[in-house]
């Protein structure tokens, strides 16, 4: 029971929703089913958000009890959970303070803390590239050297400077990168990968809608 | 000489962050203004949206992330500019919950309030909703079943805006702007599945894959990076934050260039060295 179960509505769930692409879903029971069951998923994935939530609090508000390594951090995880949460699930009725909107707590804290931190980690990746550029990027090989070619055409046909310059050389260099690579060999290769995961998402739906892919529930 | 190049292979790495630093911030203080030619793929977008009928209803998707906000941000405000200039109605939504719907609020209010237009009446943030997949394919049969509110909980039905729009029938566009690959699900259930035209603004390394959908004519055009969003700002006659990243764009593309050119001759150079000794 507790395998046939999960197969079965595994099954009748990926049928439901498989038969209604091709039925008109405003006009037939199968459409008005295969909505309820998307209302469903959005019900139930809500559901592991506060899960995950739930989780993370226990975890590290264990961590910090048990004064773990790094239990300072996991403390801060914790306030900022809740600093975030808590005023943005109280009603803007309140105070302007409370709720999402503009001007709110939880509107602060992603403008003035959120975003310039997660902007600030990523924008450190360019000296990062620029360094492993110079230590990495070799031409040790034939296939090496031509990625290398390629990598830096594409970098200065992508940025003004980099067009003007390319732009000194006879013909249309500009053009002919993006004829050549981008929509030539470029776009060759990304269909090739695109078709290919598609085919391969396909089959692993057919695997699980049959009840022979299992892993989702812990078996193999 | 040799001597010059195994020093030049073992630099310390802090100068390499140093000159980094300097090709963004020398740009800054000194702006080049190279000029930004546009591509074909980013004006056959912007001829898709040009051509909208006014006062049509166009979902503008901030599909984005805070961390690539230099790359994305300013496709979504050229891309709302472009489309309250036309007068078209807005429906902004997210499919990524990590602030996407405050960044969606605060880049369309900000352009509402150059175009005198009003939230309810000219646009609304529908906001975040779990399951990207399930959102998408419900929506082709009612927004107000997976969206019964906005992003701050007032009902659809009492939202002017939303009166006459039920489903995709009601949308003349989807403007995806994105750093991840919700866009692919918006390309396969909403452009394959339902037939409305659609156009990715994505970032510089997501670009390639898209020129597949460009050339399959399943998205109208294709804004890459920064400098797509650049691209865009060109066409829309308003140069803005993208324009000016050109700058610094193109010195740190230069110097990363420098770095492996110089990196492969101090290695050839190391090598032939070695093979002597």
């Amino acid at each position: 029971m507790r395998t046939a179960a999960p197969v079965a509505v595994a099954f009748l769930s990926g049928v439901i929703l498989v038969i209604s692409f091709f039925f008109n879903e405003e006009k037939t029971v199968v459409g008005g089913l295969s909505q309820e069951l998307l209302n469903w998923v959005i019900i139930v994935g809500g559901f592991t958000l506060l899960l995950g939530m739930v989780s993370i609090i226990r975890v590290n508000w264990a961590a910090v009890q048990r004064r773990k390594e790094n239990w300072i951090y996991r403390l801060f995880t914790l306030i900022a959970i809740f600093a975030a949460a808590i005023p943005s699930l109280l009603p803007p009725s309140w105070s302007p303070l409370f709720g999402r909107a503009e001007g709110s707590i939880y509107d602060w804290l992603f403008v003035y803390l959120q975003a310039p931190m997660m902007a600030t980690m990523f924008a450190t990746l360019a000296f990062y590239i620029a360094s492993a550029a110079y230590r990495a990027f070799r031409a040790r090989s034939a296939d090496a050297t031509l990625l290398l070619i390629t990598a830096t055409l594409v970098m200065l046909w992508r940025v003004p400077m980099g067009e003007a310059f390319l732009n000194l050389f006879p013909g249309d260099v500009p053009n002919i990168i993006n004829d050549y690579i981008m929509n030539g060999a470029n776009l060759a290769v990304q269909r090739g990968i695109i078709i290919g995961a598609a085919l391969g998402a396909a089959s692993m739906s057919l695997r699980i809608i049959l009840g022979i892919e299992r892993t989702y529930m812990g078996k193999g | 000489m040799m001597g010059f190049w195994d020093r030049m292979e073992k630099i310390d790495r802090r100068w390499i962050y140093l000159l980094v630093g300097l090709a963004v911030i020398v740009p800054f203080l000194i702006p080049m203004k190279f000029p930004v030619s546009v591509s074909p793929e980013a004006r056959s977008f912007y001829d898709a949206v040009e051509a909208l009928p006014d006062s049509c209803t166009v979902m503008l998707v901030f599909d984005y992330y805070p961390s690539t906000m230099a790359e994305t941000e300013p496709m979504a405000i050229v891309g709302a500019r472009h489309l309250f200039s036309k007068d078209c109605k807005i429906i902004t939504l997210t499919n990524i919950p990590y602030g996407a719907p405050s960044m969606a609020e605060s880049v369309t209010r900000m352009v509402a309030a150059e175009y005198g237009k009003e939230y309810g009446t000219d646009y609304v943030n529908l906001g975040y909703k779990y399951g990207y997949t399930a959102v998408l394919k419900g929506m082709g049969m009612s927004i107000e079943d997976i969206f019964p509110t906005d992003n701050s909980g007032t009902p659809l039905s009492e939202i002017p805006m939303m009166d006459s729009i039920v489903n995709y029938e009601q949308i003349s566009f989807v403007f995806e702007v994105a750093d991840n690959a919700t866009a692919d699900y918006w390309i396969s259930i909403v452009n394959a599945g339902y037939g409305v035209p659609m156009g990715v603004g994505c970032t510089a390394v997501m670009a390639p894959k898209y020129y597949a959908f460009v050339g399959a004519g399943q998205i109208v055009g294709l804004l890459g990076g920064m400098k797509g969003a650049a691209e865009y700002e060109i066409l829309i006659e308003q140069e803005g934050t993208a324009f000016r990243g050109m700058d610094i764009q193109s010195l740190v593309h230069f110097l990363i260039i420098a770095f492996v050119v110089i990196g492969n001759i101090g290695y050839f150079a190391g090598r032939r060295h070695r093979r002597k000794v």
